[in-house]
């Protein structure tokens, strides 16, 4: 098994004191893993420590109001990929799909999507195989990653190490696209008004634009012919 | 993957086999890429279930499910087919349903059960030494402890727990109350059961078995209309949809058919392809008011002055210039137009008064059973006076002449409506009613000049008796005076010219209205021609528009009235379709022994919710309306200069409303004492209360004994959405940040209540624990202590119906419940068991005191012709007659789990019934034996099973008449003796079928007709309600047996209400120089409508929904309006006033009325609200700015029809007449840094 990612399974589940107990065999893990930099493994280190020390009731706190209760850090990746849309139900069947031709069994009350059961899968798997599926969702990862840095939050070198071991950089279009959306969780209201604000709506034609459609098109059809090679992202599967 | 590899490119196989003349041929190549299109539609199954909100849609839908997982869903078209000539129902749904599947796994969904944090902590450790119950205890009595959770309600702090813990924590508290304060402090609150009537069994069964109080929320939503039981007796019934295609005129008046009866609103379009014509009464250009062949854009507020207007239109024309023949033999069997009402003298001038009664006549005109609820009218054939049948006192007591045939007794009667011609009276005397048009508000007033009372001149007889010399008149002559109109009698106030700008005619409405005479007489005259060509066939559509407003009562009497004139109640495409928060619990009968635990101990303790709310959210400690502003100048001599919460308190002690708490002391206590006292309980409650020994807990509802403890909410937003007066809400019940700004009336030194015990500073925080169930972080949640997340509509199996559609339809587990969370059913148990488990360490068998108002459709409803306070000395204190009854009932609190899951004995040895008739059930109750399993042993050793949510289905569909037609039999069959004729010829047809669980998984049921409604299920007929009244010639039930428009009790004459008559929104004074800053000048009226991007609040936060509205809290306000405040469309804004203040978005439009703001509800503060600059707390829900205020007619009680009931009557929670200061902000603070910051410390 890959014991890094399964740590980072572990770190990103819900805290118990079981955990904190176990945090210092975690902590050496990850110390140890040199598929990642050294300022990596050092930057994950507050984690380590917060997950080990702090009141256990502190941490549950921040757990419920971070992961279960901000809808834009949501571990549900296909919260990020999907949202509202009902995609994501199809979505959900593929990866279970995935989980079981891989010969398991999903045996928890989380959706497959669940970032902590999916690192536990790719645990299991091939390395290649994880940096493949990892860098899929590597635009989450980094967006995650910059969210949870803004609240100053420990968790968000998690994230930056689940980009080194993807070993890509993650896509800047797509990570911009997932930062633009809002931020509706009950503490950081700062980004809603200028997401949830609706473009101007104008009657009649506008004599500088031309129609939106036609425009799109005729960009579309400026691209080069050959199919362009495949936008990483899950939704692409 | 491509399949590139597996194509080819360039070559074509020469082995092709042909076929079908060379159009189709055989290949050989891989064909595997096809199976991703089949792929993309395959699924594992399909799950009928429905959308469990409040919208009465109860629409089929169809679930996909795909490995475990909902994938999506669309609308079902295998409803039944209607007959010929009637359109389908189907297809039924709308773009909120169609959003639903995204609550299932979005982000907002409750994964676990969450306890705020502080209180966990101490609690495991306490946990670590103590039982439940010593911790608990020693929570509560330790103020710093109670104080650290109870504080930051509201402000985050949530930690998981495990259900093991959220139940102990629940059942320790519930336990803890019953012990120390007594059951009667542990309250629940869950609205209209039809929506998923197991759902809501559940906890309202748990809390009748613990004694706890099931909370009202018809009457608290303000969708009851009180003008329905006060003319019918009947809490609201109105046709389905489908009726409307019957209809020949549709007059929708404040009701918005296509937005908020989306599924609905096909048959309205159909309808008008069949040649139907349609009126629209609304302020605004509504999404129906384009649907209307004539829209009359009434000023918001003043619909009793058009409905006057219209009587008097359809009165001068159908009944006095000319008696259309229809109209007037219907009026003289089904309403009250020939019944004799006494003229009362007071300073020498005549008032109408009571209805005469066999007991004013000598020799009671023969009768000995109940002669003083027996009315009077003159009949023509005896040329005397009759008691004709069909009245109240016909109902009790007796058996076989409660029935409308034109008799009395069985002697054939016909009835006179009008004394007017000379030699049926003796005189024609001035008579006064009261005219409150004159007390409007500034945005209300016209220059009119009317005095506040005015007399007109009435035909009258004399009669005489023993006591004295009697004057009467016909209830038809009154009314036409009330109206206005002229009859050549001579004297004042009357007019002969739709011109004159008397009170009552067109012109005089258009002054108030705003709507043109010649519109108000055109849509008069059109609807009572098509009546009357059509037999009744004309229909109003009414909503929630006319009724939230405080004198209700007289928007829809004004309505009813005209209905009643012409014929139209009880004819199919005719009557009223009130459609507001009105979800018709089908199986009703069948449903209320599983629901309230009538199985096992009866009765249960029921709330009504505005009462109890406006009590103990301390809303009267505010309360700036007095009595004085609303009572009648014609008044009778009374004590009534008294506050509105003494109404309430004088309403509990007579018995005519319930109370919870009840009495300061423990009932369990005052059990205990009355049996070491060896004394019978009611007698032993009676004489203490009578000593002063136990007070009632209305007396003073700010002692801490009588606080309500613990609070349930389940499926519902009592936070989010419907609590009016929300800052007080949370200033005192919860005891958390608020944005209240007014003063008390110690504070503003106004009149202090003389029968409510004022305390100089109003209690912060009553509840000691707040537990809310739901599947979403809804903002009632969001103030929880503990949130427990419950199965959503595709995960649980349960019941919907509607009064929209005649179908009962499931709601099915198409799926496991997500993460943690399990079906309430599932819920109440494990909680029940819990209790099982700590209780016993202080509780035992006990015996609870339940005290019982006097309830409509039962003997009761007939204990007070007269008002007599007991505490006054007026009468004797008699339990059940002048005051409320105390009855004994055991519960035993270390079997309540045992007693959840079984059938209780009860059915076997009571029966079963409703609507004041009872029937044997013994035959149903083997059968779920049968069906379910029975208890080998315990404490329910022999019982039927309840384990599943299946099997309280089945309970349900077993025991009523709507889902078993032996039960439909029995049930029609035990109305015949009443009535005396018989109806079973109406379910006889249907006597073989039995509708269970499975077989409206298969397609939804039609139901059986069953005498707990008023209109019939067949294939000759849509559903009407009052068809079985008409046709059947059942009496409605009220004093008169007829639809009743005048009425009499003492305290309807008090405050002016004998008639129907306009009175203007009242002034709740809510802007005043304390709260207004200089330069906002901006006041207009708050309208808070049904949205069209949700059901109240719940997909209010779903993101597609939020796409399509602006995307977080908007107002409307008028091109004008926006235009005096400079604001600009898509501003921010602020509307505050003494109630608290809320931030929002302004859609500034040109269908807005000038003066008006609408919010639509419910929107929840949990999405995109920044600060309100006024209160420097975030803004809050259209509800901060609302406060409810009560009004005594719906106190009344033990009076025939006006007697309560569940939802049926009593107080209800009205909000329109509200006004708001809107201001352009001028900064939006999210308040987010700071806060963040804080909680980082902490």
């Amino acid at each position: 098994m890959d014991r890094t990612l399964k740590a980072i399974s572990l770190m990103l589940s819900y805290p118990t004191r079981e955990l904190q107990e176990a945090m210092p065999e975690i902590g050496g893990v990850l110390a140890s893993d040199t598929r990642m930099t050294a300022a990596m493994r050092r930057a994950l280190r507050p984690l380590v420590e917060a997950l080990r020390d702090e009141d256990i009731y502190d941490l549950e706190e921040k757990y419920v109001m971070l992961f279960d209760r901000s809808r834009t850090l949501s571990l549900n990746l296909f919260e990020h990929v999907h949202g509202e849309s009902r995609d994501r139900g199809g979505a959900m069947v593929s990866l279970l799909e995935t989980y079981r031709e891989g010969g398991f069994e999903p045996h928890t009350s989380e959706l497959p999507d669940h970032l902590p059961v999916l690192l536990e899968f790719l645990a299991m798997r091939p390395f290649a195989e994880v940096q493949e599926t990892l860098a899929d969702a590597a635009h989450i990862f980094e967006a995650l990653s910059e969210r949870l840095a803004r609240r100053e939050s420990p968790y968000g070198a998690v994230f930056a190490g689940l980009l080194q071991l993807a070993g890509v950089k993650a896509d800047k279009e797509a990570v911009a696209e997932l930062l633009e959306q809002p931020e509706v969780d009950p503490n950081d209201l700062e980004a809603l008004d200028a997401v949830w604000e609706e473009s101007e709506v104008r009657f009649g034609p506008d004599p500088n634009a031309g129609c939106p459609q036609v425009r799109d098109m005729l960009s579309r059809m400026d691209l080069p012919a050959t199919p362009a090679a495949p936008t990483p992202g899950v939704a692409a599967e | 993957m491509s399949h590139l590899l597996d194509r080819l490119n360039f070559l074509q196989s020469k082995e092709l086999e042909q076929f079908s003349n060379g159009h189709g041929q055989v290949t050989r190549e891989n064909r595997d890429w096809e199976d991703t299109y089949r792929n993309r539609w395959r699924h594992d199954k399909i799950v009928r279930s429905t959308h469990g909100v409040n919208c009465t849609g109860s629409c089929s839908w169809k679930i996909y499910v795909k490995s475990g997982i909902v994938t999506w869903e669309t609308q079902q078209t295998d409803y039944p087919r209607t007959r010929p000539d009637l359109p389908n129902h189907e297809p039924r749904g709308c773009a909120r349903g169609a959003s639903y599947s995204w609550y299932l796994y979005s982000a907002n969904r409750v994964k676990n059960p969450l306890v705020r944090g502080r209180l966990l902590k101490t609690w495991r450790k306490m946990r670590a030494t103590m039982s439940p119950i010593e911790a608990w205890t020693k929570l509560q009595n330790d103020p710093v402890l109670r104080a650290s959770y109870v504080e930051t309600r509201g402000k985050g702090g949530f930690v998981r727990a495990t259900w093991d813990e959220a139940t102990e924590i629940t059942a320790a508290a519930n336990a803890y109350t019953t012990k120390t304060y007594g059951p009667d402090r542990i309250f629940g609150f869950s609205p209209i059961p039809a929506m998923s009537m197991i759902s809501y069994a559940a906890g309202s069964r748990y809390l009748s078995l613990m004694g706890g109080v099931c909370m009202s929320f018809y009457d608290w939503y303000c969708d009851l209309p009180p003008a329905s039981p006060m003319i019918w007796g009947e809490q609201t019934d109105v046709p389905e949809s489908a009726d409307w295609y019957n209809a020949g005129y549709l007059l929708l008046w404040g009701s918005n058919v296509p937005q908020t009866r989306t599924p609905d609103a096909h048959f309205y379009t159909e309808a008008r392809y069949r040649g139907t014509k349609s009126a629209v009464i609304c302020p605004d250009y509504s999404e129906a008011a384009k649907f209307g062949d004539v829209w009359l854009n009434v000023k918001q507020g003043t619909d009793a002055a058009l409905g006057m207007a219209f009587g008097h239109v359809i009165l001068r024309e159908f009944h006095l210039d000319r008696q259309a023949e229809y109209f007037e033999n219907y009026c003289r069997k089904y309403s009250d137009f020939p019944m004799l009402v006494k003229l009362e003298e007071k300073d020498g001038r005549l008032v109408p008064g009571r209805f005469l009664r066999a007991d004013d006549l000598d020799g009671k005109l023969g009768e000995e059973n109940n002669p003083e609820w027996k009315t009077i009218a003159w009949d023509e054939t005896s040329g005397g006076l009759v008691a004709p049948n069909g009245s109240i006192g016909y109902r009790w007591g007796e058996q076989g002449e409660w029935n409308l045939e034109e008799k009395a007794k069985e002697a054939e009667t016909n009835l006179k409506m009008s004394l007017i011609m000379e030699e049926d009276h003796d005189d024609v005397l001035g008579v006064d009613f009261p005219y409150f048009g004159g007390d409007a508000t500034e945005p209300f007033a016209t220059d009119a000049d009317h005095p506040e009372v005015l007399t007109r001149n009435i035909p009258v007889k004399s009669l005489k008796t023993a006591d004295g010399e009697i004057k009467v008149a016909t209830v038809f002559d009154l009314y036409c005076a009330n109206y206005g109109l002229d009859r050549n009698l001579g004297g004042d106030w009357v007019a002969k010219d739709y011109d004159d700008e008397m009170p009552g005619t067109p012109a005089w409405a258009e002054k108030i209205t705003g709507v043109p005479r010649e519109k108000i007489i055109h849509v008069a005259r059109e609807f009572a021609q098509n009546a009357e060509k059509t037999e009744g066939k004309s229909m109003v559509i009414i909503g929630a528009a006319m009724n939230h407003w405080y004198h209700m009562d007289m928007n829809y009497r004004g309505v009813i009235n005209m209905l009643v004139m012409c014929g139209c109640v009880g004819q199919s495409g005719g009557g009223w379709a009130h459609y507001v928060g009105q979800e018709k619990l089908r199986p009703q009968t069948g449903w209320q022994p599983l629901a309230f635990a009538l199985d096992w101990g009866r009765p249960p303790r029921h709330m009504n919710s505005t009462s109890a709310w406006y009590a103990h959210t301390d809303q009267w400690r505010y309360e700036t309306l007095e009595a004085e502003e609303i009572l009648s100048p014609t008044r009778p001599e009374g004590d009534w200069d008294i506050n509105l919460i003494d109404y309430n308190v004088r309403a509990e002690r007579m018995g005519w409303l319930p109370s919870a708490p009840q009495l300061k002391t423990n009932p369990l206590e005052v059990a205990k004492q009355a049996k070491a006292a060896g004394k019978d309980i009611p007698a032993f409650v009676a004489e203490q209360l009578k000593s002063g020994e136990l007070e009632m807990s209305c007396e003073d509802p700010d002692a801490p004994e009588n606080w309500p403890r613990n609070l349930f909410v389940w499926r519902s937003n009592l936070l989010g959405s419907s609590g009016k007066g929300h800052e007080y809400f949370l200033k005192h019940l919860l005891g958390t940040d608020h944005g209240v700004m007014g003063k008390d009336l110690g504070e503003e030194g106004r009149q202090l209540p003389k029968e409510a015990k004022w305390h100089k500073d109003g209690p912060r925080g009553k509840l000691d624990l707040l537990v809310t169930i739901d599947f979403r972080m809804s903002t009632t949640a969001v103030y929880a202590d503990i949130v427990l997340p419950t199965a959503s509509w595709y995960e649980k199996n349960d019941l919907n119906t509607s009064d929209m559609h005649p179908f009962i339809h499931p709601l099915q587990a198409a799926v496991d419940p997500a993460y943690e969370s399990k079906s309430d059913w599932e819920i109440f148990k494990a909680i029940a068991k819990k209790v099982q488990e700590v209780a016993p360490e202080i509780l035992g068998q006990e015996t609870d005191i339940v005290a019982l108002p006097l309830l409509h459709d039962t003997p009761a409803e007939v204990a007070q012709d007269q008002v007599k306070d007991w505490k006054k000395g007026e009468c004797d204190l008699i339990p059940g007659k002048t005051a409320p009854n105390y009855i004994p009932v055991e519960r035993d609190y270390t079997a309540i789990y045992d007693r959840f899951v079984a059938l209780g004995p009860l059915l076997d040895k009571l029966g079963n019934g409703g609507k004041g008739i009872n029937w044997n059930t013994e035959h149903e109750v083997q059968h779920l034996r049968d069906l379910n399993g029975e208890w080998k042993d315990g404490p329910a050793k022999g019982c039927a099973k309840i384990v599943t949510d299946i099997d309280a289905t089945e309970v349900v569909l077993m025991l009523a008449p709507e889902t078993n037609g032996e039960v439909a039999v029995k049930a029609w069959d035990a109305l015949s003796q009443n009535t005396g004729l018989d109806h079973t010829h109406l379910a006889l047809p249907k006597e073989e079928e039995k509708i269970r669980f499975r077989d409206i998984a298969a397609q939804p049921r039609k139901i059986i007709s069953s005498p707990t409604w008023s209109g019939l299920e067949s294939e000759h007929v849509c559903y009407n309600a009052g068809y079985t009244n008409v046709h059947e010639l059942i009496p409605w039930r009220t004093l008169t047996g007829r639809q009743q428009l005048y009425q009499d009790h003492l305290w309807m004459r008090a405050f002016g209400e004998g008639f129907m008559s306009y009175r203007p929104p009242v002034d709740l004074k809510t802007i005043n120089k304390d709260v207004q800053d200089d330069g906002d000048t901006l006041h207009l009226n708050f309208i808070t409508p049904h949205q069209k991007w949700g059901i109240h609040s719940t997909y209010s936060d779903n993101l597609l929904m939020l796409t399509l509205n602006r995307g977080g809290p908007v107002i409307w306000i008028s091109e004008n309006d926006a235009k005096k405040a400079n604001i600009v469309d898509n501003d921010w804004v602020e509307l505050y006033n003494t109630n608290g203040a809320l931030t929002a978005r302004a859609v500034v439009s040109q269908r807005m009325k000038d003066g008006t703001t609408f919010m639509y509800h419910a929107q929840e503060k949990i999405v995109n609200t920044p600060g309100s600059e006024k209160t420097g707390k975030r803004g809050g829900i259209h509800n901060s700015v609302t406060r409810t205020v009560l009004k005594p007619t719906h106190m009344i009680g033990g009076y025939a029809q006006q007697s309560y009931g569940f939802n049926y009557y009593g107080t209800v929670g009205a909000n329109r007449d509200e006004f708001v200061v809107v201001r352009k902000m001028k900064n939006v603070d999210w308040l987010d840094r700071e806060a963040t910051q804080k909680e980082a410390a902490e």
